[in-house]
């Protein structure tokens, strides 16, 4: 190629280059004014339609199709108020992620962390209340007010959101409404556990040595935080009184300790538990619990249930067939952890806008569509909701021969007024009721009345258990063996160092007197 | 004023990369390093991290466990590369491929594959550190095969009849030869393969259940909660990788071989 074309190819790229961002915003301002919404959320945790999702798999719509929940709104929001929007999606994989992004000054309108993150936003200011409008439950489009579980309500109305500012008497629901919520426990496989045995041990299974490598748990400080404290104080959580009025305040009291006593004993309640689990994962166990490798997985109610259904289908997370097995679902009896995550507003965000899409989600169908796609229990009550639930999980007893298998389950604690009286308790098969699905999706309130919520622990506190964390994560290696393998090292340099310029140094002969040649001796040889 | 385009110019998209992907984010993370929360500056940091026994045991676990790994990747790929590259065979490039083509293949799917086989034999979730190696010797394998490959290429066959002619035996010959000569190659492979084996943490993950730590996660933990930490982690892993590249003479400039058919 001759130089001149060269040079006609290099102007003509430039000249494009420099043309493009002209073009780019010819583009962007085509068009009239669109409202943008900013949503942040975890990943996979709504309705993205397509295949998996409830419209695909019930063909709601009479042409087939399964729009993402999020195009529904789109168009149901102008509609509604006569405006275009558009929503602007991204998502997060951790609450630091989501923290770590907004202190970096990314905005947004709605952001969904979970129940802590919220607590600790809240007292670092970042959060806007809602508005009054959106608590009234006389306009027709505040379908989350309108069909939020009573016992959600409560919960949020009841935990105030900063606990550190005793003059602050705000709540969760001023600034949070809720999405998603559920509990933890154990997945667990029948055929290698025992259940009597496991009611026994509870949360103390994850330091038996009869389950030496066959249970795992999260890996992520504060959820084996929350097991190791069970384990500590399982005397003075069991001495309790579940009947006590402030049996709840109490409990809550011991599962949220963070002072330094209680960080160094857990510090060795965490060491045991290292030594006999298999070990600590975020996305594995379930793979690992359905193909049998594992026998107990620490899982959040959502998961679980996952786990199980898969197990069931036997399938693997790839939809490979395996051997169909039952899993089941445990809540240790003693305590457990009951988490939410909710829709809150950054400063700045558009209330309107933000509201607007929290009822949305909330509508009850919508909450199905949601809770279909993510498997988890989301915070929406009402008809449609329930009939869903009884969908999946009511059973007719005439069909039962024998009476003992079927149990009467009791959700009205959950769906209140918000269906009609009585409708919320139905038959269910007792295996479903005490151990399977109907247990991790929905459990009673006999269970959720022992659970306990995490609370933000505050700066100091949660810096000395992420230290706490690291101890436990890494091997921890007294000086003199530091010393040791820091000499070996460079020690081992050095040879390294030798070899690699030793070419220049002849260090396995003298060098010859002054006058004579090097000559090799061996190769003189006749 | 007319622009003159030169040759010259063709550099500037490159230096254009290099200051806001390379440069820049290197001072974040010195800014961020020597700094607490409050942004002032300070050695805090720096100071904690050397006086915190389990930052330093992390380290010190990290250097070994990559320097066993990049010894066993010699051992193995050092025998593989001479008898490749001295083989007298036609189509020893499909030898080489064999050795090559799992770098094709995803990563995480090929470690998927690993931890399978190891739970089948028995191996995941009992010896955890083993595990680790076995999947990071697995996995950078031919970033030492091929540098070691492509030098000992390079050869010349005379150097060997040379050798031959003047009386040396196979150990004379090798350590006066073969050894000298393939020393870049042993230097670039030893940089591919130490580095990676000291940050990635889903092999160690993935195999060693995540009772494993190793630095990389460390960083990758500290960046969930405390950026300044994280930052200076950072910044001492990457001196020890400096010095590192230094010490296998990674800079020397008279060296054509390093990265060869990567």
């Amino acid at each position: 190629m001759k130089a001149g074309s060269k040079k006609r190819i290099a102007s003509l790229f430039l000249a494009s280059v420099a043309l493009l961002p002209t073009l780019l915003f010819t583009a962007g301002c085509s068009g009239e004014k669109v409202t943008v919404l900013r949503v942040f959320n975890w990943e996979e945790y709504i309705d993205e339609g397509g295949e998996g999702s409830y419209q695909y798999d019930y063909e709601v719509n009479e042409d087939g199709s399964a729009p993402p929940i999020i195009e529904d709104f789109e168009v149901w929001y102008e509609e509604t108020y006569h405006t275009p929007i558009r929503v602007e999606y991204s998502t997060f994989g951790t609450n630091e992620d989501m923290y770590n992004q907004l202190q970096l000054g990314d905005t947004y309108d709605l952001l969904c962390p979970s129940e802590y993150m919220i607590m600790k936003l809240a007292a670092e200011g970042y959060l806007q209340p809602y508005g009054k409008e959106f608590f009234d439950p006389s306009v027709e489009e505040n379908y989350y007010i309108r069909n939020v579980s009573p016992y959600i309500k409560n919960m949020f109305e009841s935990n105030r959101i900063n606990k550190a500012d005793a003059s602050n008497n705000a709540t969760w629901a001023d600034y949070a409404a809720g999405y998603m919520w559920g509990v933890t426990g154990f997945t667990y496989n029948p055929e290698y556990v025992d259940e009597a045995e496991l009611k026994e041990l509870g949360w103390d299974i994850m330091t038996d040595a009869a389950y030496r490598n066959k249970v795992t748990t999260k890996d992520n400080v504060r959820d084996s935080y929350f097991v190791a404290l069970a384990i500590l104080y399982r005397d003075e959580i069991e001495a309790l009184d579940p009947a006590a009025p402030d049996y709840g305040t109490k409990l809550a009291e011991i599962m949220n300790r963070t002072d330094e006593e209680t960080i160094q004993k857990v510090e060795a309640v965490m060491h045991e538990m290292d030594e006999n689990i298999y070990g600590y994962e975020t996305d594995t166990g379930k793979a690992d619990i359905v193909s049998g490798r594992i026998w107990l997985n620490f899982a959040w109610s959502g998961d679980a249930v996952y786990a199980m259904d898969l197990a069931e289908a036997g399938e693997d997370e790839d939809g490979n067939e395996t051997a169909s097995t039952l899993l089941n679902f445990f809540i240790p009896e003693e305590c457990a952890n009951l988490w939410f995550d909710g829709w809150v507003m950054p400063k700045g965000a558009n209330r309107q806008a933000a509201q607007a899409f929290v009822n949305f989600i909330s509508r009850p169908d919508n909450a199905v569509r949601n809770m279909y796609y993510i498997g988890y229990s989301g915070v929406i009550a009402g008809e449609e909701v329930l009939s869903y639930v009884k969908d999946c999980y009511e059973v007719d007893p005439e069909e039962y021969e024998n009476a003992e298998d079927v149990t009467s389950y009791d959700l009205s604690y959950f769906f209140g007024d918000t269906v009609e009286a009585d409708s919320a308790v139905f038959y269910a098969d007792v295996e479903q009721a005490e151990k399977r699905q109907l247990h991790a999706h929905y459990p009673t309130l006999e269970v959720t009345a022992r659970c306990a919520v995490m609370d933000y622990y505050g700066e100091e506190a949660n810096e000395a258990i992420n230290e706490l964390w690291s101890r436990i994560k890494s091997e921890t290696l007294d000086t003199w063996a530091i010393v040791v393998i820091c000499v070996g090292l460079v020690l081992a340099v050095t040879v390294v160092l030798l070899i690699i310029y030793g070419g220049k140094i002849d260090f396995f002969r003298l060098p010859p007197k002054k006058g004579y040649r090097r000559i090799r001796s061996e190769s003189c040889k006749p | 004023m007319r622009l003159r385009f030169s040759r010259k110019l063709l550099g500037v998209p490159y230096a254009v990369f290099l200051i806001f992907f390379v440069i820049i984010p290197m001072l974040v993370i010195l800014f961020y390093a020597f700094t607490d929360k409050e942004m002032h500056l300070s050695f805090g940091n720096f100071i904690q991290f050397f006086s915190d026994h389990t930052k330093l045991s992390t380290i010190v676990y990290s250097l070994v466990i990559a320097l066993i790994t990049t010894a066993v990747c010699l051992a193995i790929a050092y025998p593989v590369a001479y008898i490749l590259a001295r083989s007298k065979m036609k189509k020893k490039f499909v030898l080489l491929l064999l050795f090559v083509t799992p770098m094709w293949i995803n990563f995480v799917l090929r470690i998927n594959a690993i931890r399978e086989l190891l739970s089948w034999v028995g191996l995941l979730g009992e010896a955890n550190y083993f595990n680790t190696i076995f999947g990071m010797v697995y996995d950078f394998l031919p970033f030492m095969i091929l540098p070691l490959y492509t030098t000992m290429l390079k050869i010349d066959e005379s150097l060997y009849e040379a050798s031959a002619d003047l009386g040396a035996g196979w150990l004379t010959t090798f350590s006066r030869v073969t050894l000298p000569l393939s020393m870049p190659g042993i230097a670039s492979g030893i940089t591919m393969v130490f580095l990676p084996s000291m940050t990635n943490y889903v092999v160690s993950d993935m195999l060693g259940n995540s009772k494993v730590t190793i630095i990389g996660k460390f960083i990758y933990e500290y960046f969930g909660t405390n950026w300044h930490m994280g930052s200076m982690v950072a910044l001492i892993l990457l001196i020890v990788v400096f010095l590192s590249t230094w010490l296998t003479g990674g800079f020397k400039e008279d060296e054509t071989v390093r990265g060869a058919n990567l």
